[in-house]
């Protein structure tokens, strides 16, 4: 996929336990997040928080010398990047919901590699997704920053709920977005009543992105359930 | 409350009946006395019959034999006042000699009236004279001026009435006074008594006529109360336990699954090293989801839980989570298919959107589970009368009738006391009954028209 910007932002990772810093570092690693830098402690998270400038901060509830949700407030009044909590399930779980503290994420231990990383790529995508203005599919190509799709040299502009639905469906590539989490995409909260309109728009994106409509490539229903875009493969 | 007015009624009536009965009782017993009062007969009567008995002959005057038994027997003396002299010209032997032998007109008005020298006095005709019979000292009282007001006599029924009427009126006063009183008292025991069972905090206010039953119903409560909360301090105690051990399992587990995760993926490894990195994932897969199963079950079973009640399209979390397991990336042998045909495209329903997720999570993770050849999964929504039901049915191997039997009826062993030989089965469906009840909802499991296992979990709609 067509990420591969993300791969070079900085992660900093908080946990108080040594080898599981190793084997995020390693996870990390693996999928090609190659600037990372680890801490053991509020304390030294603060001080390599100043010289590593990190565009991501993965941090640990627990600490030894304090908690994760301080550790963040403090992070973020210094400079505001996103932030993915590991949490080991417990109080705290009911912290999360809602995310009203201000966290980005939670990834509840244990998890897997293919996890943390589609978490954390999702938020990236997320926070940085200014600088991708491209996208490639199979018979045209997506141009978020200008709103417009080019198919066959053509420019074809997108409308304002057409972008809204594709930067929906192109933060989530290659899974399944449900009818619901796209209509609140386009449509706000309490997004009933929409289904129909969403069809509607979904067919015009069609006629914009694919050469055949009736037979999409890029753009794939998923009968009852909702809409996957896939990017061109590589 | 419903006793209290009950009881006033209850006593107000026995009151009422007393009352009628004890007027009913007074009139017998009047009328009995005053029949065997007048039967004995009366000095009055007694004077006018002497009178008429005594005979006046040349001799004197003359009394037979049987009148005069009767005088002395009951130490009456008697005397006769003659007409023309006003003199004693007979009498009897008992009389006192102190008794003047001549009246005048108004002595005899006195002693008609009233008294001889504290003897009663009587007096009857007789021919020439008039009878005076005298009963000894203290044997009778008279009444000296029976004099009334016409207009009192003639209004003596409607006195008697109301007189009667207002001390009906008092006694019922008195009586409502002291029973508000009591009551007054009764009512906290009272509510105190019926608030007891729900084992709700209260104090009763130790004072009045009852305040040592107060006191012991107090006591009763605080024991209650106690005991609740010793219960309660138990089962916290438990579920902090399971909750304390499954987080200090989750970091070592997260190492465990994190490399062996990459062993999986990493293609510098042989295939056979390689299958068994991704076994290692699958077991540390399993006992994640029984760890979080365990916690949960242990908070939801200790009402720990608490619950973020809010209005969800229950199509749309169905939807979800369908669309999840998807994206996870299923294995080709199970297929999952939401019944989008049949279900509703919107149905509000509130409930705790994480926990339902969670039960429907479960109740497709199940279905894998027991299908290890794989199975069709079908998912689907539909409203039954107000509650929306939640159906999961496979078409894989399903279960036995005892084995449905038990699933729906016998209590699992997390929650059973006594000691349990089957086999043990998974959290999973047990979740998936906590999460229902704590909706209000049930859960009922069966065969698949599909041909599998099915579940339907039913929740109120709101």
């Amino acid at each position: 996929m067509d990420f591969e910007y993300l791969r070079n932002k900085r992660i900093l990772l908080v946990d108080d336990e040594p080898e599981l810093l190793n084997m995020l570092v390693s996870i990390l690693n693996t999928e090609g997040f190659l600037h990372t830098e680890t801490a053991k402690t509020v304390k030294e998270a603060q001080e390599k928080a100043e010289s590593f400038l990190p565009e991501l901060a993965v941090l640990d509830v627990m600490l030894p010398d304090g908690d994760g949700f301080s550790l963040m407030e403090k992070l973020k009044q210094k400079r505001d990047y996103p932030i993915l909590f590991l949490t080991a399930r417990g109080e705290e779980e009911d912290k999360f919901r809602g995310f009203g503290l201000g966290a980005d994420d939670y990834v509840v231990k244990p998890f897997l590699p293919k996890e943390l990383i589609f978490r954390i790529l999702a938020i990236l995508r997320r926070s940085y997704k200014e600088e991708n203005p491209y996208v490639k599919l199979t018979h045209s190509e997506i141009d978020f920053a200008g709103a417009e799709v080019i198919k066959e040299g053509r420019h074809i502009p997108l409308t304002a709920k057409e972008h809204d639905l594709l930067s929906a469906l192109y933060r989530n590539a290659g899974r399944i977005v449900t009818i619901d989490a796209l209509c609140e995409a386009a449509w706000g909260d309490n997004p009933f009543g929409y289904e129909n309109t969403l069809m509607a728009h979904i067919r015009r994106i069609r006629e914009k992105i694919e050469l055949n409509p009736s037979h999409p490539k890029s753009l794939i229903t998923v009968k009852g359930l909702g809409y996957k875009l896939n990017l061109e493969e590589k | 409350m419903k006793s209290v007015p009950k009881l006033i009624r209850q006593f107000l009536g026995l009151l009422i009946v007393s009352f009628i009965l004890i007027f009913i009782l007074n009139i017998v017993f009047l009328a009995v006395i005053a029949n065997s009062r007048t039967a004995s007969g009366h000095p009055y009567t007694l004077a006018k019959e002497i009178g008429e008995a005594l005979k006046k002959t040349e001799k004197g005057y003359y009394l037979e034999k049987e009148f005069l038994d009767i005088l002395e027997k009951d130490h009456i003396w008697a005397v006769c006042i003659d007409d023309a002299t006003h003199q004693v010209v007979w009498r009897t032997e008992n009389t006192p000699e102190t008794l003047p032998q001549t009246y005048s007109l108004s002595d005899i008005s006195n002693l008609t009236m009233g008294y001889i020298q504290d003897c009663a006095t009587y007096a009857g005709a007789a021919e020439g004279g008039l009878v005076v019979l005298g009963y000894p000292p203290y044997r009778y009282w008279k009444h000296l001026w029976p004099t009334w007001d016409y207009t009192f006599i003639a209004n003596v029924p409607k006195t008697l009435l109301l007189g009667l009427a207002a001390n009906i009126t008092l006694i019922l006063i008195i009586y409502v006074i002291a029973n508000s009183r009591l009551l007054k008292s009764v009512k906290p025991i009272v509510t105190g008594i019926q608030s007891l069972p729900t084992g709700e905090y209260f104090h009763v206010k130790e004072a009045g006529v009852l305040s040592e039953l107060a006191r012991n119903i107090n006591k009763a409560s605080d024991i209650l109360l106690s005991q609740k909360h010793q219960l309660r301090k138990k089962e916290t105690a438990r579920a902090n336990w399971i909750a304390g051990v499954s987080h200090d399992m989750r970091t070592p587990l997260s190492m465990v699954m994190g490399y062996a995760g990459q062993l999986k993926e990493d293609s510098t490894l042989t295939p056979d090293q390689r299958q068994k990195a991704s076994f290692i994932v699958k077991q540390s897969e399993r006992m994640k989801n029984l760890i979080n199963d365990l916690n949960l079950a242990s908070k939801l079973e200790y009402n720990m839980q608490p619950l973020h009640m809010t209005v969800q399209n229950m199509t749309a979390i169905l939807r979800q989570v369908v669309a999840d397991f998807m994206n996870m990336g299923l294995e080709d042998k199970y297929q999952i298919e939401w019944a989008a045909a049949d279900s509703p495209a919107h149905l509000s329903v509130n409930v705790d959107k994480d926990l339902m997720v969670r039960a429907i999570g479960n109740l497709i993770q199940n279905c894998m589970n027991h299908n290890e050849d794989g199975c069709n999964i079908y998912v689907s929504l539909h409203q039954k009368g107000n509650h929306c039901v939640i159906a999961v049915e496979d078409n894989g191997a399903g279960a036995s009738d005892t084995q449905i039997e038990n699933l729906n009826h016998a209590p699992h062993y997390m929650m059973c006391d006594s000691n349990v030989k089957e086999q043990r089965h998974g959290l999973g469906l047990l979740i998936v009954k906590q999460i229902a009840h704590s909706h209000g909802g049930r859960v009922a499991i069966g065969h698949s028209a599909r041909g599998g296992f099915g579940v339907w979990v039913f929740v109120p709609l709101g």
